[in-house]
Parts: structure tokens; C-alpha cells; sequence
């Protein structure tokens, strides 16, 4: 015992553990780790892809994806898993940002690290795409088609076309499908790790009660009073990272045994090019850009369709852009996004986000249809206007009272939870792009009210608040909790080692992996719980 | 919000080294994190076979027909006695090269190669080697991948006996320690590696004849049909061919006809 006691002083003392940052408690909340969830799936993504490496062939892609399917050992769920892995982290980057946006993050001192951020965002798409025209079916093969199509007529088109596709022979485009991937994914871990430093040189951006204000950091003396990284910030991320991790296992493996999904979502990939099902394949890109292919639909007031340049202009150029420039726009300094000097900007990124939804289920239900000026005013105009008029109405107090404590505030709450049960019904009965676009508003409207007037004031978050003896129970439940899933785990694994690791059962290995790695983190995490709550708020507080 | 608040409570709390601890129950708890850290462990043990490729090549030696580059049938009689130009098959596998031999004395004169019990001095196991096919008995097929790290051809090839002798340029110069150790075998021609200097004896089964060969070179088994004169591959005897794992895994399976090429004469004109 004593042996081991000083192995791990002795590590401690060489990693330099204690000068790590420390970290304040209440950033032990999800939402104060999307970047670290980010990570964790870039993490998995990156792995995953270094493997798949060992067995992609840019002679023929597509016979080496079902080969690497039906043939190579796991090869099914790994490529499944890095193909949900990279869809997991465009979906979180958007959380982060609508994140980070929304509680002004980008503000003084943090303009470059937001900037950086963007373009992160821009490789990370571009990445994903050229990742999605690996494999060489029928959908990668439209994909790059119409990317041939937009990039040709900008200026310069057509030498820009030969370095990013190649000469126009298979084996040149997808020989450098593959260097593109590859560097790209470099090019996203370089800024990832500029990014991270510049993160942690600013410290962790203070919750918006203690700083409402930027420039939003902590000095040297209030950071005195905060947790030491190791170890809880250190089990924590394990937890998280290990959650994401079996989720991104479990549940792309899950959905490769269900039949028939939309290619949209399905972890499989299209049939080939050549093969004769492909006629009956409706040639949609992947969910993320679901948005750009409706835009591509528009037409403009005079009732012509959009040029190329118009749509990569309107899709991605203009709103990059203005992003880009948030943080030399707004420049007051206030960070709570309902004030006077911020609603303008949270009003614009809401309808953004609400825009982008609307046009990928658009993209998803109507593909490849021409919409004519009318029809996307009318469709994308009210969610906009409902959510301005919701950013404008909302009080901007600086004190939080409760919702209930007011008669105003309980009938506000009423109607609007009425409002979105009704829109709910509505879009469940008639699922159009038009009460997507409602409900979506609706809900931001919501949430928006209840963040700014309704929450408690956050302190002490994450103690259980009940008393002595219920408390107690749940300590109780959380250690026999954790033992079930010791005694679960092993069960499982035994079950992995029988699961053929080729054919029609593969994909349950898959699934059986993320469910130990849930397992795993899961326990981590009771562990916390209890280490916490055996000995009372009061020890802890001290 | 109540339901939120406890969900958050799972990932939140933590609090180590802070006020009084039960120490008993919290290595109970690591205990219980280490074994289900171990249980993660064992499962992904066996996605490890990912790392290793499906092996490819056949489950049997195909009976393949020797045809010359025009796709006509090599006839057994035709087959030039001592030939100084390397003549290559590839049996069973696209990966593995064969030389096509018509023995014949310091005159010319075909040799009958009798069957032969061939060792392997790495393992000191043997196995027998059937013999020379054709009207004389005297045509073999040897692999043309050296035994001792696998040099091929123009570094590993025939040397008639008009040829066992010193002064000729690379690929094919002999030394005299090498001349000596073949007279003293009573080896009147000999299969030679230029890139280490081992020697194997083909009128024996393609015996090692000089180390630093420790392995013999597989012999391919043919088979001669006197009505039509036609040579046909039909297996393969002796140690696996070189970087492979067995004769018969570790390429493509070929079918069909096995075409002979005449590819180059390594020594000077």
C-alpha cells in the first residue's frame, strides 16, 4: 500500500500535477464541456480513421468498402463507428458554438480563439466532405460531381478543380481524396491545439453571474479559491469522454441492424455507382449539408435560379463572414444575451440556426425542388419574426426571479407551454418544413424565458440538496449500482469474445463495446457521487 | 428541472481529498472503477484481428498447364538441355516464381533425376522429392525465391556447367570457395544466390549446398503425359515458398494455364 502511495505521488509530482489549472465547481455541468466533447469524438474520429487507413485502396473504393465491410474483422464496426464519430462532431461543434455564442464568448479577451474556432469549423466540413467521397458509392460520386460543377465556374475554376480532384482519372481523384483527408485532419488537430492553449491561457469563461461582463476571466486571487485539477477534473473527463465514446460505438452499430433507413442516416454505404440500384437513389449529400443542397434550389426575385457563386455566397460565404466578424461588431460589454446592447445578435444566430434546421429538413423532404423568392419568405420569414419578436420582449433584468413567484410569470410560461404543445401536435400531423421551422422558433422562445427569468441562481450545482436520510439511500443505490455493472461488464465482455467477428452479427460487437465503455464511464461517474455525498455538503464545503 | 438537477448530480460530484473520508469504502469504489476498466479492456481484445489482414491464396494445389508466351502447350522435348536463360513460371500463387530446368551433364546430355530425400537443415525434418519428369526424367521446377531472404531472380539463378567457372561479371560471379565446395559435392551445375552466396544442389531436390541457406528451395511437382508430351503443374513439395506463411496463403490463387516466360541470360556474351 505504502509502495503504491508513492508511485502515485511520485507521478504526480513528475507530471506537475498541482500547477495544472484549477478549476471552480460549478463548471461540472455538460454544458461547460461541449468543447471537451468535441475532442473526445475528433479523438475517436482520428482513431478510428488511422485504422481504416490500413485498408483503403484508391484503385477501387468502393469493392474495398464492402470488402473492409464484409471481409476484414470488425472492419464493419469501425468504419460505421468513424463515420458517426465525424457525424457526432459537426453536430456538437454547432452546440459549442451556439454555445460560446450565446454567452458571449467571443468577446474581449477572446476574439482569435472564436475566429480560430470558424475556421475549424470550415476544415472540419471540408474534411467531412472529402471523408464522405472516400468511399466511392454513388452519393460520393454525385457529391463530387456537383462540387466539380460549383467550383468550375469561380474564376480559376478549372485549375482549382485539377488540384483538389486530380486529372480526371479514378485513381488520381481518389488518391487525393485520401491526401486531402488526411492533411486536413492535420490542419484541424494544428488549430485544435492553438485553440486549446488560447483556451486555456484565458481560463475558463466565468459563469455570467459572477462576471457579467467582459473582459470575462478570473484573476489570480479569485482562481485561489477553486478545485484542483487532479483529480476530479481529471475523472470527470474521463467519464465524459468515455461516455461519447461508447454512445459513438453503440449507437451507429445499433442502426446498421436496422433495415432500410434513409441514406441520410444510414451508417451503410450507398450502392455503387455502376450497379443498377443506384437509379433508384435519391443523390442527397449528408445531413450537414442538406442546407446548402436547398439553397441550391432557390431561386432569386426575378424567378431565375441561383448561380453557383450565389449559392456558395448565400450558403456559406456570407454567413461565415458575418460570424468571422461578430466580435468586431459587437463590441459592447455586456455578455447576458438579452440585454439591449446583445438581443440584435442573438436574435440574428437564433433565426440562423433555426434557418439552418428548417433548409436541411427542407433538403431531406423536398430535394432538388425550386422554390420560388415567395415561398422561402413565407417559410423562413414567421420563425425569424417570432423569435425577434420573443428576443425584444423578454425582460432583460440582471436579477433572475423565479417564474413562479410572479402571476405574470406563470400565465407567460402557460401560453408559451401551450403554444409549443400545440405547434408539437402540429408539426407530428403535418411534418413540414414550415411547423419545423414554428416549433423550433416556439422552443427557442421558451427556453430563452425560462433561462432568463425562471432558474434558481446557480450555486453548489451538482450536490444533492435532499436531506440526510434520503441521501444516504441514494449513496446506498449508487454503490450497488456500480457493483451491478462491475458484475454486467464482465458479462458483457465475456459475450463480445463469442460474437463472429465478420457477417451479419458483427455490428452487436459494436454495440456491446459502447455499451462496457458506457459502463465504464457510468461507474466513474457513481463514483464521484459518492465520494461527494458520503460525507455531506457541509465536509465538502469546508 | 428536479429530473435535470439529478442527472447532473451523476456526473458532477467529486470530491477527493476533501474533509473526512471513508477510506474503506472509497477503494471498495476504485476497486469496482478498476474492474470494469479491466472488462473494457478484455472486450476490445479481440478487435485486435482487425489489425491483421484477411489472408488470402487457396485451400488446394491447382493442376495447372505449362504454355509458352504464345499460349501453345511447352512440349517436354523442346525444353533446351542446361539453358543459360532464366525461364520462370508462377505456380500456385501470382507471388511465387518458378525456374523450369532441363538438366543435362557437362556435355549436354539430359540427366535423370532420380527421387530424393531432401532435409532441411534449419529443423532437421526431410521429405521426399519425386524426381525429374519428361522423356529423360531430367526436367525440375524449383522455387525462385531464395530460401535465406528471399532474393530473386537475376540474383538467384541457373548456373550450367559450362558456366561453373570464375571471371564473369554480375549477376553471376562464382568465387572460388564456391567452385571448391561444388567440385567436392560433385555438383556439375548449380542454383546460386549472388546476394549472400548460398548455393542449392538441383539435380538433388534443390538440397542446401551451401549455407548461409538454412532451408531448401520447395520443389514444384510436375507431371509429364507421354501421349501428348504436354508438362502440367500439378503441387509443390518442401518448405513454404519464402514469406509466405504456407505455399498456398499469402497471394492470388492463379487457374487456368501457367505461361512459361524466358525472361533474361545473366551471363556475358
Amino acid at each position: 500500500m505504502k509502495v503504491k502511495l508513492s508511485i502515485s505521488d511520485w507521478l504526480g509530482e513528475r507530471l506537475r500535477l498541482e500547477d495544472l489549472p484549477k478549476t471552480p465547481r460549478y463548471m461540472y455541468r455538460v454544458s461547460y464541456w461541449t468543447g471537451a466533447l468535441v475532442a473526445a469524438a475528433f479523438t475517436l474520429t482520428v482513431i478510428t480513421g488511422l485504422l481504416l487507413l490500413l485498408y483503403y485502396n484508391p484503385s477501387s473504393p468502393y469493392d474495398q468498402t464492402t470488402y473492409l465491410i464484409a471481409q476484414v474483422p470488425y472492419g464493419a464496426v469501425l468504419l460505421y463507428t468513424h463515420l458517426y464519430a465525424a457525424y457526432a462532431m459537426i453536430f456538437l461543434i454547432f452546440i459549442h458554438m451556439y454555445r460560446n455564442y450565446m454567452s458571449g464568448a467571443y468577446k474581449k479577451p477572446r476574439e482569435l480563439l472564436w475566429v480560430i474556432g470558424l475556421v475549424m469549423l470550415a476544415a472540419v466540413l471540408a474534411t467531412a466532405f472529402v471523408g464522405y467521397s472516400l468511399v466511392g458509392d454513388v452519393l460520393s460520386v454525385n457529391a463530387v460531381d456537383v462540387a466539380k460543377g460549383m467550383i468550375a465556374v469561380a474564376p480559376g475554376g478549372a485549375q482549382l478543380s485539377n488540384v483538389i480532384f486530380g486529372n480526371g482519372t479514378q485513381i488520381s481523384l481518389f488518391t487525393r481524396m485520401l491526401g486531402w483527408h488526411v492533411a486536413l485532419v492535420a490542419l484541424v488537430a494544428m488549430l485544435f491545439g492553438f485553440h486549446f492553449f488560447l483556451a486555456e491561457r484565458y481560463g475558463i469563461m466565468p459563469s455570467m453571474r459572477s462576471k457579467p461582463r467582459a473582459p470575462a476571466t478570473y484573476t489570480k486571487d479569485e482562481s485561489r479559491g477553486f478545485q484542483p485539477w487532479w483529480p476530479r477534473n481529471f475523472v470527470y473527463m474521463a467519464s465524459v469522454v468515455l461516455m461519447t465514446w461508447g454512445l459513438l460505438f453503440a449507437l451507429p452499430n445499433a442502426m446498421a441492424l436496422i433495415n432500410n433507413l434513409p441514406s441520410v442516416i444510414s451508417p451503410m454505404p450507398a450502392p455503387s455507382p455502376t450497379s443498377p440500384q443506384a437509379v433508384n437513389i435519391t443523390p442527397y449529400p449528408p445531413w450537414f449539408f442538406l442546407f446548402f443542397y436547398k439553397i441550391a434550389d432557390f431561386q432569386n426575385l426575378g424567378g431565375a435560379p441561383y448561380t453557383p457563386l450565389e449559392v456558395i455566397a448565400v450558403a456559406a460565404m456570407i454567413p461565415l463572414a458575418y460570424l468571422v466578424l461578430l466580435p468586431f461588431l459587437d463590441r459592447s460589454r455586456e455578455l447576458n444575451p438579452f440585454s439591449k446592447q446583445r438581443r440584435l445578435f442573438t436574435w440574428l444566430f437564433a433565426s440562423m440556426i433555426i434557418i439552418l434546421v428548417e433548409l436541411s429538413v427542407w433538403g431531406f423532404l423536398a430535394p432538388g425542388i425550386p422554390v420560388s423568392f415567395t415561398t422561402q419568405v413565407a417559410l423562413l420569414l414567421p420563425p425569424v419574426a417570432i423569435c425577434g419578436t420573443a428576443v425584444f420582449l423578454i425582460e432583460s433584468g440582471s436579477t433572475r426571479r423565479s417564474i413562479v413567484t410572479r402571476p405574470r410569470g406563470i400565465i407567460s410560461l402557460l401560453v408559451l407551454a401551450m403554444l409549443l404543445t400545440g405547434t408539437l401536435g402540429g408539426m407530428i400531423q403535418y411534418p413540414t418544413v414550415y411547423t419545423v421551422g414554428v416549433v423550433l422558433s416556439v422552443m427557442f422562445v421558451l427556453l430563452a424565458y425560462v433561462r432568463r427569468s425562471g432558474v434558481p441562481p446557480a450555486d453548489g450545482y451538482g450536490e444533492d440538496q435532499s436531506g440526510g436520510n434520503r441521501r444516504a439511500n441514494r449513496v446506498r443505490l449508487a454503490e450497488w449500482l456500480a457493483a451491478a455493472l462491475l458484475i454486467l461488464s464482465f458479462a458483457v465482455a465475456a459475450a463480445l469474445w463469442e460474437i463472429p467477428s465478420t457477417g451479419a452479427l458483427e455490428p452487436y460487437f459494436g454495440v456491446g463495446l459502447g455499451a462496457v465503455f458506457l459502463m465504464l464511464g457510468e461507474v466513474i461517474s457513481l463514483y464521484h457521487y459518492v465520494s461527494m455525498h458520503s460525507y455531506g455538503r457541509d465536509g465538502i464545503r469546508n | 428541472m428536479r429530473l435535470l438537477k439529478d442527472g447532473e448530480d451523476y456526473f458532477l460530484s467529486y470530491a477527493e481529498g476533501v474533509g473526512p473520508i471513508d477510506e474503506n469504502r472509497r477503494r471498495f469504489l476504485k476497486g469496482l472503477v478498476l474492474g470494469v476498466s479491466v472488462a473494457a479492456v478484455a472486450s476490445a481484445i479481440p478487435a485486435l484481428k482487425f489489425f491483421s489482414a484477411p489472408s488470402i491464396g487457396g485451400a488446394s494445389f491447382p493442376k495447372m498447364l505449362l504454355v509458352n508466351a504464345n499460349g501453345n502447350a511447352v512440349e517436354a522435348s523442346g525444353i533446351q538441355v542446361n539453358s543459360e536463360i532464366i525461364t520462370l513460371f508462377s505456380y500456385p500463387l501470382s507471388n511465387e516464381i518458378n525456374f523450369l530446368l532441363n538438366l543435362g551433364d557437362a556435355s549436354n546430355t539430359p540427366v535423370e533425376i532420380a527421387p530424393y530425400t531432401v532435409s532441411v537443415p534449419l529443423t532437421g525434418a526431410s521429405y521426399s522429392f519425386p524426381g525429374g519428369v519428361g522423356p529423360h526424367k531430367s526436367i525440375v521446377s524449383y522455387s525462385a525465391i531464395c530460401q535465406h531472404l528471399g532474393c530473386q531472380p537475376p540474383e538467384l539463378h541457373f548456373y550450367p556447367p559450362a558456366r561453373m567457372k570464375l571471371g564473369m561479371p554480375p549477376p553471376s560471379q562464382l568465387t572460388q570457395a564456391v567452385l571448391t565446395m561444388a567440385q567436392k559435392d560433385n555438383i556439375p551445375a548449380c542454383i546460386y544466390c549472388a546476394c549472400h552466396g548460398s548455393m542449392y544442389d538441383p539435380y538433388h531436390g534443390g538440397s542446401v549446398a551451401r549455407s548461409p541457406t538454412q532451408r531448401p528451395l520447395p520443389a514444384v511437382v510436375l507431371e509429364w503425359d507421354p501421349a501428348t508430351d504436354y508438362l502440367y503443374a500439378i503441387d509443390e513439395v518442401g518448405v513454404p515458398v519464402y514469406g509466405h506463411s504456407a505455399t498456398l496463403s499469402g497471394g492470388t490463387l492463379l487457374s487456368g494455364n501457367a505461361t512459361v516466360k524466358a525472361t533474361s541470360n545473366p551471363f556475358p556474351q
